[in-house]
């Protein structure tokens, strides 16, 4: 079963459980849980059920092509179900066993992890699912984003696609992996991987990163005032990728750090609060 | 009678099971007691997703007989003594004969009144309630909601049995479901079981893939661990906490072993067991204390035939110990010297500067350090290992295992050729890490640990944290804690004033609170956690306070002095000792105190004390410097004759002013002395320590 054959195992999987099938985002995230479809979603009362994939930017994990393991941007496959049903991990189960996993051979665990995302005042309690020592997904039900405290409680299931299907394949490698019968991993990656592991940590300006940073922010700030709140998160979500590129190329000092996550966490916060009374007007 | 309590979720992490077991525990015996249910056993077990509570209960309510006062005497009785109207009133609103009244003599007198009979309710009737109160008592250091409860817990609660003598037992809490059944293993049978005892409860859930107690499954790991490393002759490097862990996370424990290819024993047995344990809870392998190419995992399994399990394990290690690999050989390219510079770039906190500013520091107090215990010879090293130390903070290692931060800068210093005095003292500066874990062997890692944690402490106190209550994030206690540790494990002798100062002076105008507020705020801090120190290793508590009473700047004097009030109170002189010092207290409370003129002594008894004095402080306080508190101990005993013979034959207020304050002058010299021995006033005798724990 090739990487696409995964994909589209879990979209009919949770589709059949009743979840939209949204498209991946088209502004850069470090996760799924940052696209508007799971972070507007999850705020106030209105039930949701969506899934898809999400293409994930985290820099610092580029390798330039040359780590079996590690590259600078994955994709998730993302659920979102608010309310929670109370069987969750039961119908979790039920879409590993989907992708053709027979749970009854291997050793399943949901292993305490519990899960935090400074730059949108987000956290939530769960596990990492470890798939005979492979950490496969991400399970948390979340009780607060924005800074706001969540009810009802939503849960987020995240798959990392490349795991689960390297666990699948069996392979050592992430690039010897199928994406197609006839594609592989390689094909599709693996310059990708090694001229933006030349960026993250070489080419990227440093200063223009940083003018770009600020120019985002003010941005966002003029946005928010003007109540456009899903195109000011969409600046938010910039300022997210931003300050990773600057991470990636040793420009944040431990306390610039703090301020710059304590920067977009306000503006987020704010967009969050303001989102919520709105829905409230409704 | 056996109650059974089961609380299903899904899983918890060991770390709440454990919170939890004590909660219920506690919570139960003291909720029962409330309501006057006798316990005749009672205990906690179960596993990851299931908190048990087992008990032998009495069946019902103990009895109870209470006194009901009604009007005084004087009001109940009419002039005649017949029991008047008042009494009568009592009587029928209590619905009571008049006859079942008598009198209580009270505090305040004598008060009609009756006894009250009370019979037991069920314990079955009051369980309901006492169980509600104790599931509302439980609490967790990070609290979640979710959609089917009103109420918050560590993990989604899934179900609630409660039996009782066989039969469920009815009751509501929240919105949890209650249920007379259990439910099987998650994945290998999730039927529901219905069970009448905790006997048939344990087979039910055997049948059905789940072992409950915890002690077997440890017992199953353990002997399936051993009988699969015959194979290799190897054994399993112990790590309980890992082990507990398992025992939580397992209802079917299944031991499996795999192995990695030898190129990665390379790699210091430190770091490939961490990779085992942080990233896949596995179990190193070892042989004669080395590394062996095996390792032990535990699966939530009943059988492994294809070797799948083992073979996923052995794929994802491979990569963990790739990545480890490649990290250990990318930091050796750079020398830690090279990284010192860098530290100025890691912030250790925001108001007290960077690493570089600590390393700085570091290297003055660790020379400070060596010069007041005498130690010039270690500078050199000690030195260096200061400067050293935080750089492995920079390395891929540490950001990689932030646990292994200390140990990786020693591998690294080894490999890197620097003096092993050196290595070894970066090795084990942040030891120790808590109250079991050991103190750093060598000499300068004792110096730089003491360094580093004094640091860290004045810096946080500096700023004004609490140290107050139960929470202590940012490890306080266990600096200070550590600091003592070492100190008495190595003999250190160093005034614990003078190293606050020094601390406090290389801070400089970084601090907040004054440096006398400091050194104060430290000092009553270390006097606290001496004191827990020395109660966990079991001293009597008015022999602590009389030993820190008399002063705590020397800390492994302190403990001297403990270790010989322990010894002294055995002979057979102690308590008329402690009398005499308690006798030589009173007298010169509240009296003004001049200085002691020899010449003005006129009796012959205060002249021979005087005398006996000079000689025994002139032997005894050399002894007393160099710790020998037995031997200065029994010969300050010998003051005892002397003084009684003081007291028998000389009037200390006498009339005469000059020879009076002289006197006094004299006993307040002898005070002073036998305070530098032990606060000898803190001492409770034998007679008198029944008191003080009634009172207490």
């Amino acid at each position: 079963m090739a990487l696409q054959d995964l994909i589209m195992n879990l979209q009919k999987f949770w589709t059949d459980q009743g979840c939209y099938l949204a498209q991946p985002y088209d502004v850069e995230v470090g996760a799924g849980t940052m696209t508007p479809d799971t972070f507007f979603r999850v705020l106030g009362k209105r039930p949701w059920k969506v899934a898809y994939v999400q293409p994930s930017r985290r820099p610092t994990d580029g390798r330039y092509g040359e780590n079996p393991h590690r590259v600078q941007k994955h994709f998730q496959f993302q659920v979102i179900i608010k309310p929670s049903p109370h069987d969750i991990q039961d119908i979790y189960l039920q879409s590993l066993r989907a992708c053709g996993i027979r749970l009854e051979d291997h050793d399943l665990r949901f292993d305490e992890d519990d899960w935090e995302s400074p730059t949108i005042g987000a956290w939530g309690v769960g596990w990492q699912v470890m798939l005979d020592g492979l950490e496969i997904t991400q399970f948390t039900y979340f009780q607060q984003a924005g800074g706001l405290d969540l009810f009802p409680i939503p849960v987020e299931i995240t798959y990392g696609l490349e795991r689960l299907e390297m666990f699948l394949e069996g392979k050592e490698s992430i690039y010897e992996l199928d994406w197609s019968a006839k594609v592989s991993y390689r094909d599709l990656r693996w310059l990708e991987e090694k001229e933006f592991s030349e960026y993250n940590f070489k080419a990227a300006d440093i200063d223009r990163l940083q003018a770009a940073f600020s120019l985002y922010q003010q941005e966002a700030q003029k946005l928010i005032d003007q109540e456009l709140l899903l195109p000011a998160y969409d600046c938010c979500l910039k300022l997210s990728h931003l300050f990773n590129l600057l991470d990636s190329r040793g420009a944040v000092s431990v306390t610039e750090r703090v301020k710059l996550i304590a920067q977009i966490r306000s503006l987020v916060n704010q967009i969050a609060r303001l989102y919520v009374s709105r829905e409230g007007e409704n | 009678m056996e109650f059974l309590l089961e609380i299903m979720t899904e899983e918890m992490p060991y770390s709440h099971v454990k919170i939890a077991h004590e909660q219920l525990a506690a919570a139960f015996h003291h909720e029962l007691a409330e309501v006057r249910i006798k316990i005749n056993q009672l205990r906690v077990l179960g596993t990851g997703r299931r908190l048990v509570v087992l008990a032998d209960l009495d069946e019902k309510q103990e009895d109870r007989e209470e006194i009901v006062l009604g009007p005084p005497k004087k009001v109940a009785l009419t002039a005649d003594n017949q029991l008047g109207p008042a009494a009568l009133g009592f009587a029928r609103s209590h619905q009571i004969s008049p006859e079942a009244l008598t009198f209580f003599s009270t505090p305040k007198g004598e008060y009609l009144g009756y006894k009250k009979k009370e019979r037991g309710r069920p314990t079955a009737e009051l369980l309901p309630e006492v169980i509600n109160r104790v599931l509302a008592s439980l609490s967790f250091p990070k609290m979640m909601r979710w959609n089917e409860s009103l109420g918050k817990f560590s993990r989604p609660v899934k179900n609630l049995m409660v039996l009782f003598d066989g039969k469920p037992l009815e009751l509501s809490y929240l919105d949890w479901p209650v249920r007379a059944f259990t439910f099987g293993h998650r994945l290998h049978s999730p039927r529901p079981l219905q069970v009448r005892s905790f006997r048939e409860y344990v087979e039910t859930l055997r049948q059905n893939k789940v072992i409950i107690e915890p002690e077997e499954r440890r017992q199953i790991i353990l002997e399936q661990a051993k009988t699969l490393l015959r194979t290799c002759e190897g054994e399993l490097y112990p790590d309980d906490e890992l082990l507990q862990k398992l025992v939580n996370d397992v209802e079917f424990p299944l031991v499996i072993m795999g192995s990695f290819p030898e190129k990665y024993l390379t790699l210091p047995i430190e770091i490939i067991s961490t990779v085992l344990r942080e990233g896949q809870k596995l179990f190193s392998v070892v042989k004669g204390g080395k590394q062996l190419p095996f390792f032990i995992g535990v699966a939530d399994q009943i059988a492994d035939p294809k070797g799948l399990i083992q073979k996923g394990y052995e794929r994802v290690l491979r990569a963990r110990l790739e990545d480890a690999l490649f990290f250990w050989e990318q930091d050796l390219k750079v020398s830690l010297k090279e990284r010192i510079p860098q530290l100025g770039r890691v912030i250790f906190h925001e108001k007290l500067g960077t690493y570089l500013d600590k390393t700085e520091r570091l290297k003055k107090i660790v020379a400070f350090l060596s010069q007041q215990i005498g130690e010039k010879g270690i500078l050199k090293p000690a030195l260096m290992a200061a400067e050293l130390c935080k750089t492995d903070l920079l390395t891929e290692m540490v950001r990689e295992f932030p646990s292994l931060q200390g140990k990786v800068g020693g591998l690294y210093c080894r490999a890197q050729n620097y003096p092993d005095s050196v290595a070894q003292a970066i090795y084990e500066h942040y030891q120790p890490v808590s109250l079991e874990d050991a103190s750093p062997k060598s000499l300068i890692g004792a110096l730089l640990s003491i360094a580093d944690k004094i640091d860290s402490l004045v810096g946080a106190i500096g700023l004004g944290a609490e140290i107050s209550g139960s929470s202590d994030p940012l490890g306080l206690r266990r600096y200070a804690q550590g600091i003592c540790k070492i100190i008495l494990d190595h003999r250190l002798r160093l005034s614990l004033s003078r190293l606050l100062s020094k601390t406090i002076d290389l801070y400089g105008q970084k601090l907040a609170l004054s440096k006398k507020k400091v050194v104060e705020v430290c000092l009553n801090f270390f006097m606290q956690r001496l004191r827990f120190l020395y109660e966990k290793e079991g001293f009597r508590y008015d022999l602590i306070n009389a030993s820190l009473g008399a002063g705590l700047d020397d800390i492994y004097l302190s403990y001297l002095r403990l270790k010989a009030l322990e010894e002294l109170k055995l002979s057979p002189d102690f308590e008329s000792f402690v009398l005499m010092v308690r006798r030589v207290n009173n007298i010169l409370q509240g009296q003004p105190v001049r200085k002691f003129n020899p010449d003005l002594l006129v009796e012959k008894a205060e002249q021979e004390l005087h005398a006996a004095f000079q000689i025994i402080k002139e032997h005894a306080l050399p002894l007393i410097d160099q710790g020998e508190f037995h031997r200065a101990q029994k010969m300050t005993l010998k003051l005892q004759g002397p003084l009684n013979n003081f007291f028998d034959n000389v009037l200390v207020m006498v009339k005469n002013e000059k020879l009076r304050q002289n006197r006094l002058a004299l006993l307040n010299d002898i005070r002073a002395f036998l305070f530098q021995i032990a606060d000898f006033s803190q001492i409770v005798l034998d007679g008198e320590r029944k008191n003080q724990k009634a009172k207490n």
